[in-house]
């Protein structure tokens, strides 16, 4: 006897394609640089520049993310219609606020370089990091719902060392050595998270979640090598930069590879027989 | 108001489609193809944004390789619908308040509010909502066309111009000039029957304890709380198996009731990190 009915998934599956995947990475990213910008230290020179270099490069890509934002709807002209309510329990429609208060609150900040509105931007920011990871997780894609934990702190650290990693290109480039040396070991910590969370989330998953971690593997562990590796100082500048390609493109697939595994989740017939609590 | 819902007898089933036909017609639903899928009689295989009834054919036979033919172990035929659940996931997903519940509690999807973000598709534990693709010019229907009551509603015209979330809309706009929803007043055999909920649900537990007594094994699927936050069911069944069997989850949830535990886990690892990233950047 068969225990589905001809093999027919019981759930849909998510018509998301490559602009979500792109949302997902660039929201994270301009999330990750207002948490940078609020930590860079404004008594010395070298965190004052970093502070300005987070501040630009968070308001440059959050200007770009409700572009890719609305490309993706059925109807991208009535994106207005996000606006006509407050869901708070929507992570769709709390989302879309939070993107907008981010985005307003990222101008403010660099026009007005206040204080206060710093800490707000990092608030605001660090939601940002982490809500797209629970816009997933609260949802009955298997892939996604197995992860109502792991997804979201993945998704957090992340975009916090996808943030670090082009912060430390631009560092880099413009050579503020003293801020990319803290970027380069903030962006360290991050990865070593996301790595702990993925590598106890295909431990605690099954095959599913292994396929899609195996998709991240590569990436994760040759930008943490590239991290904590030494080269001979010439070779440094080439070193820094490679890395913070490595981690960025880690942070992208990590996105597509949850879309794509998540699709895949939902074809799978009898998947969606018992759903995790 | 009272709410209503759908009470589907899947023992009183024929499998005559007459369900299918009658919902495309009324709610002037496009075709999504046309397959023989050699699935049992089943060409329909699924709902979908512009089919909102489907017909499932259980038709498993076990071959017992003593006897000289295989041996037909079940027959079964259930018309699947969307669940108009009480607590919807579809509903708490929408971004746009376009999903509703409606003054008789079902679920209704506003075709002129819907945006198409698709956040509904994968928020439905039951995989019932859809989105549906852009629909060509030659093939809308003139809002002119349309009765009073359907034309208030907005309900035809737009659906069909597409790129909108659809499904089931427990016929909103026959429901409000009295009527009796398309699918339930084409059904031949009484199995899809329409009703004040408290009633139906009286008349299935009825249902059941005559079978019963009769010696079939029969149950309701969602008359009572479903279980995982969804609670009963508007639109319930009664079956004969397990509802894997028909394709059903066994133990849906409602998929924001992982939010806590998300929003908690994200602010846990943003604190973590932010406190490292303290230590890293201020200190001298």
């Amino acid at each position: 006897m068969n225990p589905d009915y001809y093999g027919r998934p019981v759930l849909k599956a998510p018509q998301w394609g490559t602009s979500v995947v792109a949302y997902l990475f660039l929201g994270g990213v301009t999330g990750g640089l207002g948490i940078i910008a609020a930590l860079a230290d404004p008594k010395d020179e070298s965190g004052r520049k970093l502070r300005k270099t987070a501040r630009y490069t968070a308001l440059a890509v959050a200007a770009a993310n409700p572009a890719i934002l609305i490309s993706h709807l059925g109807r991208p002209e009535r994106f207005l219609h996000m606006l006509r309510t407050f869901k708070p329990g929507s992570p769709m429609s709390l989302g879309v606020w939070g993107l907008l208060a981010y985005s307003a609150t990222a101008a403010a900040t660099t026009v007005l370089e206040d204080g206060r509105l710093t800490v707000l931007q990092a608030l605001l920011g660090a939601y940002l990091t982490g809500y797209t990871g629970v816009l997933l997780s609260a949802t009955a894609v298997p892939l996604w719902s197995a992860g109502k934990v792991h997804v979201p702190a993945a998704s957090v650290c992340s975009s916090v060392a996808s943030a670090c990693a082009l912060a430390s290109a631009i560092s880099c480039l413009t050579g503020n050595s003293e801020a990319l040396r803290k970027l380069e070991r903030f962006e360290l910590v991050a990865t070593a998270g996301e790595v702990a969370v993925l590598v106890h989330f295909s431990l605690t998953g099954g095959p599913r979640v292994g396929r899609f971690a195996s998709r991240v593997a590569a990436p994760l562990a040759l930008a943490l090598v590239g991290n904590l590796v030494h080269v001979p100082k010439k070779h440094e500048r080439l070193r820094t930069l490679l890395t913070s390609a490595l981690t960025m493109t880690a942070g992208y697939l990590f996105r597509k590879a949850l879309i794509a595994e998540g699709i895949a989740s939902t074809k799978d017939p009898g998947a969606g027989f018992r759903q995790p609590e | 108001m009272s709410e209503t819902g759908f009470f589907t007898d899947t023992t009183l089933c024929i499998g005559c489609k007459a369900c299918e036909v009658a919902c495309k017609q009324w709610n002037e639903l496009p075709s999504d193809g046309f397959a023989f899928t050699g699935e049992s009689y089943d060409n329909t295989s699924q709902l979908s944004g512009t089919t909102w009834r489907h017909v499932a054919f259980v038709e498993q036979v076990a071959v017992d390789p003593a006897a000289a033919s295989p041996i037909v172990e079940k027959w079964l035929m259930m018309s699947d619908v969307c669940k108009h659940c009480t607590n919807a996931g579809c509903h708490e997903a929408c971004p746009t308040g376009a999903i509703v519940k409606n003054e008789f509690g079902n679920v209704f999807v506003q075709p002129d509010v819907c945006n198409g973000c698709g956040y509904c598709v994968v928020s439905c534990p039951f995989g019932v909502i859809d989105l549906v693709d852009p629909i060509d010019a030659d093939r809308k229907y003139a809002v002119a066309n349309l009765n009073e009551a359907r034309r208030d509603n907005n309900q035809t015209a737009i659906q069909n111009n597409g790129g909108v979330a659809g499904k089931c809309t427990l016929c909103y706009d026959r429901q409000k000039i009295g009527e009796t929803p398309a699918c339930a007043k084409a059904c031949p055999t009484e199995s899809i029957q329409f009703g004040d909920l408290l009633e139906l649900r009286e008349r299935a537990n009825a249902r059941v304890e005559t079978l019963i007594a009769r010696g079939i094994d029969a149950q309701l699927y969602g008359a009572e709380d479903i279980g995982g936050g969804i609670g009963p069911l508007n639109a319930f069944f009664l079956l004969t198996d397990r509802p894997e069997v028909y394709n059903l989850p066994v133990a849906p949830v409602l998929p924001s009731t992982r939010q806590p535990a998300g929003y908690a886990a994200a602010a846990g690892t943003a604190l973590a990190l932010a406190v490292a990233g303290w230590a890293i950047f201020r200190s001298r």
